[in-house]
C-alpha cells in the first residue's frame, strides 16, 4: 500500500504536465527539483532528529560543482551533475565530521556558522563564481540514446525534474523503512538507548547527515541545470531556512511531507505576493498556524489522525 | 591463575568525578552462569561499577575482562556485540515505537553484518527473534501498541525483551524490581531465573527477598568499594553490612 501510494503521487505528477496551463509546468518543475531539496533536509530533521541551519551549503555545493565544472571545463550535463553530487558529498562528509561534535541547538549553530563561512567565500571568490550576479549557463542538452534533448524546454524540464524528484523520493522511502531507518528514529527518540543497543551512534549521524548533504546536491545540480544559472542566493541563510519550513508545513519525518510543505509554500508566495508587498506576513502567518494546530504539519497531521501507517 | 570458567573481571577499577571517586579499586568477578546480585546503599557506586562495565562510561583507571579479553578500550556498542547487554534503571524504552518496533531494533543488531544486511535485511528471522523475546516477558499479545500506552510494568519487561533480543551473554539488569507490584516482582524472579539457564546475570537490587530468591551470590558496595562478599545467607549476617544500611 505505501509503496503504491508513492508511486501513485508519481504517476499524478507526470500526469499533471498533460492537465495544467503551461504557466504551471515550470513552477511545478521547481517545486518538484525543491521538493527533492527538502525532502533530503527531512532525512536528518524528521528522521534522525537533528535540525540543521546549513543546508544550503549543501544545496549550493551541488549547484556550484555543476556549474563551476559546465562553465570552465566545459563539461557535459552528466559529467556536471556527477560532480555536482561528489562536490556535496564531500561537503557533507567534511561537515558532519566537525559539527557532530556537537547536538542540539550547538548542532544549529554550527551549521549555520559553517553554511555563512561558505556563503561569503562565494561572494569573496567572485571573480570565479560570479558572486551574487552569479553566471548563466547555455545551450545546456541532455543526449539520451541518440536524441539531443533541451534542457532548457519545458516538457524535457519537467520530466528531468520529475525523474529527480522520484529518485530522492524513493531513495527516501527505501531508507525509511530499511534497518538504518529504524536506527535514524531511534536516533532521534533516545540516542543514549541506542547506544548500549549495540550501534554506533556517531557512525549513524554521520550517515545521516551524508546522504542528507547528498540529496541536498543532486537537486542543488539539478536545479542549475533546468534552471540555467549559479548564484551566491542559494547559498544564503535563506535557503537554509526554506527547507527546515517546508519540512515542518508538510511534515517532518514523514516521506511525502516535503512535497505537500514545498508545494503549498511555494504557491501560497506565488498567490500572495500577486496581491501584496507583505506577502510574507500571510506565510508567516500559516508557520504559526501550522504549529499551533497541526505541530505535526499537513502529511503529519493526516498520519495521527487517519493513516498511520503512513512512513 | 584464574580458572576459565570467569566471564567477567574488573581490575582495580576506577571512576573520578572531580572530587569524588564513585568508584574506587573494585575487583569483581563473575563466574559464567551465575546470578549475582550487586546491593549497596544509595550512592555506593553499583550503577556507576556497572556503567563501567557496560562501556556507558570510560574507567579513570583499572581494566574490565569479559571472556579473558581486555574490553577497557572498547566502546559500549561494541561491547555489546560482545554479549553484554545493560538494561536501565530508568525506563529507557522508544516510547513513541511499537512494543514490536522497540524489539526489532534490539534484534536487527545481531543479524546485521555483512553489506547484503543493510540492503536486504533478514526480516524474518528478525521477526521469529521478536516474537521469543516477546513471549519470553509475556507481551507478545501487545505487539501492536505504542510503548507509551503500555502500564509502568509491562514497560519495565519491554526493557528486559529488548535486552533478551539481543543475546546477552552477561544480561545487567539495574534494579529490575523497582517500582513493580508484588505479583509482578513474582514474575519477574521466574523470568530472570529463565534467562539466568543461558546468561550470567548481574543485578543491581533493593528488594532483599528479590535478592535472596535469585543470587546465588551477593556484593555489597559501600562508598565505591566492595566491602562484603558472600551467599545470601552469609550476607545478611554480616556486621559490615549491617552498618552500612543501618547507618544511611
Amino acid at each position: 500500500m505505501t509503496l503504491g501510494l508513492h508511486l501513485g503521487v508519481l504517476a499524478l505528477l507526470a500526469g499533471l504536465q498533460l492537465v495544467v496551463p503551461p504557466f504551471h509546468h515550470g513552477m511545478l518543475a521547481r517545486i518538484m527539483v525543491l521538493a527533492a531539496y527538502a525532502a533530503g533536509y527531512n532525512l536528518l530533521l524528521g528522521y534522525a532528529g537533528l535540525m540543521s541551519l546549513g543546508h544550503a551549503m549543501f544545496f549550493s555545493a551541488g549547484m556550484y560543482g555543476t556549474g563551476l565544472a559546465i562553465h570552465y571545463l566545459g563539461v557535459g550535463v552528466a559529467t556536471g551533475f556527477l560532480l555536482g553530487v561528489v562536490a556535496g558529498l564531500a561537503v557533507a562528509a567534511a561537515v558532519g565530521l566537525i559539527t557532530l561534535r556537537t547536538a542540539g541547538p550547538a548542532f544549529l549553530i554550527v551549521t549555520m556558522m559553517l553554511a555563512q563561512a561558505f556563503y561569503l567565500a562565494t561572494l569573496y571568490f567572485n571573480e570565479i563564481t560570479g558572486g551574487d550576479q552569479g553566471f548563466i549557463l547555455s545551450g545546456l542538452h541532455l543526449d539520451l540514446g541518440g536524441r539531443r534533448l533541451a534542457l532548457a524546454d519545458p516538457a524535457v524540464k519537467y520530466n528531468v525534474a520529475l525523474a529527480v524528484f522520484a529518485a530522492c523520493l524513493l531513495l527516501n522511502l527505501w531508507l525509511v523503512r530499511s534497518p538504518i531507518g529504524r536506527i535514524l528514529l531511534a536516533l532521534r527518540e533516545n540516542e543514549e538507548r541506542t547506544r548500549l543497543l549495540g550501534y554506533n551512534t556517531s557512525r549513524y549521524k554521520l550517515l545521516a547527515v551524508t546522504v542528507s548533504g547528498v540529496i541536498s546536491a543532486v537537486a542543488g545540480s539539478a536545479y542549475t541545470l533546468l534552471f540555467s544559472y549559479v548564484g551566491s542566493t542559494f547559498a544564503g541563510i535563506l535557503y537554509s531556512i526554506y527547507p527546515l519550513l517546508w519540512a515542518l508545513l508538510g511534515g517532518a519525518g514523514t516521506t511525502l511531507g516535503p512535497l505537500v510543505g514545498t508545494l503549498v509554500m511555494t504557491y501560497l508566495v506565488d498567490v500572495t505576493s500577486g496581491l501584496t508587498t507583505a506577502y510574507l506576513i500571510v506565510v508567516g502567518a500559516t508557520l504559526v498556524a501550522t504549529i499551533l494546530w497541526v505541530p505535526a504539519g499537513i502529511v503529519g497531521g493526516i498520519r495521527a489522525r487517519w493513516a498511520p501507517w503512513l512512513p | 591463575m584464574a580458572p576459565v570458567t570467569a566471564l567477567l573481571e574488573t581490575k582495580a577499577i576506577s571512576k573520578r568525578f572531580g572530587g569524588l571517586e564513585a568508584v574506587s579499586g573494585v575487583d569483581l568477578r563473575l563466574d559464567r552462569g551465575e546470578v549475582r546480585a550487586l546491593i549497596g546503599p544509595n550512592g555506593a557506586g553499583k550503577t556507576t561499577l556497572v556503567s563501567l562495565i557496560s562501556g556507558r562510561l570510560n574507567p579513570t583507571s583499572g581494566r574490565v575482562l569479559f571472556a579473558g579479553r581486555d574490553v577497557t578500550s572498547l566502546r559500549a556498542w561494541d561491547r555489546v556485540g560482545l554479549g553484554i547487554v545493560y538494561t536501565f534503571q530508568i525506563t529507557s524504552i522508544y516510547r513513541g515505537f511499537s512494543v514490536y518496533d522497540n524489539v526489532a531494533l534490539a534484534a536487527q543488531r545481531r543479524r546485521l553484518r555483512k553489506l547484503s544486511d543493510w540492503i536486504a535485511l533478514d526480516r524474518q528471522a528478525v521477526a521469529r527473534d521478536v516474537e521469543a523475546a516477546l513471549a519470553t516477558v509475556g507481551l507478545w499479545a501487545l505487539r501492536d501498541q505504542p510503548a507509551r500506552a503500555l502500564a509502568y510494568g509491562h514497560q519495565r519487561l519491554l526493557e528486559v525483551a529488548m535486552a533478551l533480543a539481543l543475546r546477552p551473554e552477561l544480561l545487567i539488569l539495574d534494579e529490575p524490581s523497582q517500582g513493580l507490584a508484588a505479583a509482578e516482582i513474582d514474575g519477574l524472579c521466574g523470568l530472570v531465573r529463565d534467562i539466568a539457564r543461558a546468561a550470567t546475570v548481574l543485578v543491581i537490587e533493593h528488594n532483599m527477598a528479590v535478592v535472596l530468591e535469585l543470587a546465588g551470590r551477593v556484593t555489597v558496595m559501600d562508598q565505591g568499594r566492595i566491602i562484603a562478599e558472600g551467599t545470601p545467607r552469609e550476607i545478611e549476617a554480616h556486621a559490615e553490612v549491617q552498618k552500612a544500611y543501618l547507618g544511611r
